[in-house]
């Protein structure tokens, strides 16, 4: 019991999403709408999906390459930034072991005693100063950390050095290069110490030179930056050692988190600002206790060159543009070719219904047109008998005229009976189907000369475009006519009073003349315009409706072919196909 | 020759439309026999011999095409011509092809009848000549 619920269950899911699925794909026949909307909403679905499905892959490929080459030029950013400090390092550290190296050329080329005579010290200054620019003021200081002579803008002499960190390091070391500080003089600037042993005495002297901190900052501003951008030097405890445009000024801390390997320039992704991604390069300097530090804030990487951008999007747009095109174009073709098919089949399916209709109408008529013939028949015999013998016998002589009478209204009856089957199997002429060879335009005139006086009467136009060069057609001539009349009966019915009709002949093709009979009546509505072929069906209130039916039959037992165009108000056109050679069928 | 040598038989399962009919063509002078169905009818060739026959498609029994084409076989020389309610164009064919002298449709006019039968018989006059 459950598991037949569960099954029914399931059928209903199965069936839900099938509906579902119905709707989302034609959600058109879900609200009802047919015809030629179907037709134009097919092309919206199939252009949208066909645009989604080829211009999915190029946006995905158009953003990864944006992407990707933005990342390229990231990454060339940051290896030309690290080439740059390389570069600066190395100018720097170059220029470092320079101004050791004459320190530890001048201790080992002049003794403590030389150098403790004043003007020894200034010569070397000077000559020191003019090769090498930014030298503030040199001193020889003594074991002691006192200043034992100095040349330099200031009076130093005598100064006491023995309680500052870098002398107690330099007591340790052979050399010391100490941090940025303002010293006496509240100018920043840096200095080199180098130690020179007197080993005989087991004492030691110390040349100190200062060196103004503008040169560093010379050598920073080397690297090639931009307005947002910053370089500068740190000391490793963070110290500024030089003038930074946006974090501080000498002396003060760098506030940004670093870190760095000592052997290697670091260049790091650092923190998010307005956006963009700062990039940060830390150069050590190496036997120096500073940093040289660039932050790039400018992101130039991400300024895609304009042309490629440019570039990027005339294609996008251009490929945008044509595979809509193509495919609106495409799915125009397509769909109207569905569209014809459609038309086709359903053509064809309406004239294979009339057909069958028209068959099984035929055959319904011809059991009712035997059955009524038999009866007719003794009829005839019986109302013949009766006259024959009133006419051979002379003793009834006072019922005489009344009998003919009667006798002669069973005729009546049975002739309209007869009328009416015989029409309806088209039995009229039957039997006489004639080969005459014969003009059609001769005979139409001569059709037309048989409803002259209703046309005139009725004041009707009669347009005549009958082709002299249409080839004479070898047919029964009384049926081809009796078709002509019916329909051109119809037509005078169908127009107004100074209405128009007009009739054409000409060649369909090598086998065919073709007749048009062209009104410009009421028009015949499109439910009825499938009905008037049928016998007894009429729309004029009078007659028998069999006109029509007979010229059908006529027309097809002829080989030939009638069918008809009609618009509401605009009126009826029949066209009536002729072979040229004609075959009973 | 006189008219009254024209030697007819009708053939149709309607009694009333036969006998009808033989009375009115003996009243135009003619011999005229009756038979109603197609064996009746073939039975009746040996001993009256008839000059024309009037013979209807539809029958219980024997169709109509098959009695003329018995007619045909045993004696060409009788003229036969169908008159039935139930005939076609195809019939029509059918029938001239096996050698009917004619065709007409129920109900028929008599004098055009009569005209028919007088032609049938000259025909067969001719024939056997």
């Amino acid at each position: 019991m459950s598991e037949h619920n569960e099954q029914q269950e399931e059928k209903n899911n199965k069936t839900r999403i099938y509906k579902f699925l119905r709707v989302l794909f034609h959600p058109r026949d879900f609200l009802g709408i047919l015809s030629e909307d179907r037709y134009k909403s097919l092309k919206i679905r199939i252009v949208l999906l066909d645009a989604v499905l080829s211009l999915l892959p190029l946006f995905i490929v158009v953003t990864i390459s944006y992407f990707w080459f933005q990342q390229i030029l990231k990454d060339d950013f940051k290896n030309q930034l690290k080439w740059e400090l390389e570069n600066t390092k190395q100018s720097i550290e170059f220029f470092l072991e320079e101004r050791l190296s004459i320190l530890r050329f001048i201790t080992s080329t002049y003794t403590y005693e030389q150098l403790s005579d004043q003007r020894t010290l200034f010569d070397i200054f000077t000559k020191f100063k003019r090769e090498f620019p930014g030298l503030a003021d040199i001193g020889v200081i003594d074991a002691n950390g006192i200043q034992r002579t100095y040349s330099g803008p200031y009076r130093l002499a005598g100064a006491d050095y023995s309680n500052q960190t870098w002398f107690n390091e330099i007591v340790v070391r052979s050399s010391n290069l100490s941090d940025v500080f303002m010293g006496f003089r509240k100018i920043p600037h840096f200095a080199i110490a180098v130690k020179r042993e007197v080993p005989d005495k087991g004492t030691f002297w110390i040349l100190r030179a200062t060196i103004d901190m503008k040169i560093l900052q010379k050598y920073a501003s080397a690297v090639n930056i931009r307005e947002d951008d910053d370089v500068f030097i740190i000391n490793r405890e963070g110290v500024l050692q030089t003038p930074s445009r946006f974090h501080g000024n000498v002396l003060e801390q760098y506030k940004e988190n670093f870190s760095f390997r000592e052997d290697n320039i670091s260049i790091k992704e650092a923190g998010q600002s307005e956006g963009t991604c700062d990039i940060c390069g830390y150069a050590p300097i190496k036997n120096s206790p500073w940093v040289l530090v660039a932050v790039i804030r400018s992101s130039p990487y991400a300024k895609i060159p304009n042309i490629f951008r440019n570039e990027l999007l005339f294609i996008t747009i251009i490929s945008i543009f044509f595979s809509i095109a193509v495919t609106i174009a495409l799915v125009q073709t397509v769909v109207n070719r569905i569209k014809k098919a459609d038309q086709a089949r359903e053509v064809a399916i309406a004239e294979t219904e009339h057909a069958s209709k028209m068959a099984s109408i035929g055959r319904l008529a011809a059991g009712v047109a035997h059955e009524i013939n038999n009866p007719l028949a003794i009829i005839n015999e019986k109302a013949g008998l009766m006259k024959d013998i009133l006419e051979g016998s002379r003793d009834l002589q006072q019922k005489r005229e009344k009998f003919l009478s009667l006798i002669g209204g069973i005729f009546d009856s049975v002739n309209r009976c007869r009328t009416v089957t015989h029409r309806l199997l088209g039995f009229s002429r039957r039997m006489d189907i004639s080969h005459d060879t014969i003009d059609i335009n001769d005979a139409l005139n001569e059709v037309i000369g048989f409803l002259e006086k209703e046309i005139i009467y009725r004041n009707i136009r009669l347009d005549l475009d009958l082709r002299k060069d249409i080839p004479k057609v070898v047919t029964d001539k009384g049926q081809v006519q009796q078709v002509f009349l019916n329909i051109i009966n119809n037509a005078i019915d169908a127009v107004q009073e100074k209405g128009l009709i007009k009739i054409s002949s000409y060649s369909k093709d090598e086998h065919f003349v073709r007749v048009s009979i062209k009104d410009n009546g009421s028009g015949i509505p499109r439910d009825k315009l499938k009905h008037i072929f049928e016998p007894f069906y009429t729309t004029k209130g009078k007659g028998t409706g069999l006109g029509l039916s007979i010229s059908y039959g006529i027309v097809q037992r002829l080989g030939g072919s009638i069918h008809v165009e009609s618009e509401i108000n605009k009126g009826t056109n029949f066209f009536v196909d002729i072979p040229i050679r004609s075959e009973t069928v | 020759m006189k008219q009254k040598d024209i030697k007819v038989l009708v053939v149709d399962d309607e009694v009333a439309f036969a006998n009808t009919l033989a009375q009115r063509l003996r009243m135009r002078d003619m011999e005229v026999g009756t038979a109603y169905d197609g064996e009746q009818a073939l039975s009746k060739l040996n001993k009256e011999a008839p000059d024309v026959i009037i013979l209807d498609l539809k029958m219980p029994g024997m169709h109509g095409m098959d009695v003329l084409q018995e007619i045909k076989a045993g004696y060409p020389e009788i003229q036969v011509i169908l008159l039935t309610g139930h005939g076609t164009d195809r019939d029509g064919e059918e029938a001239r092809r096996l050698g009917g002298f004619d065709f007409l449709n129920k109900p028929a006019d008599i004098d055009h009848l009569e005209c028919k039968i007088r032609k049938a018989f000259q025909e067969k006059l001719k024939r056997t000549v």
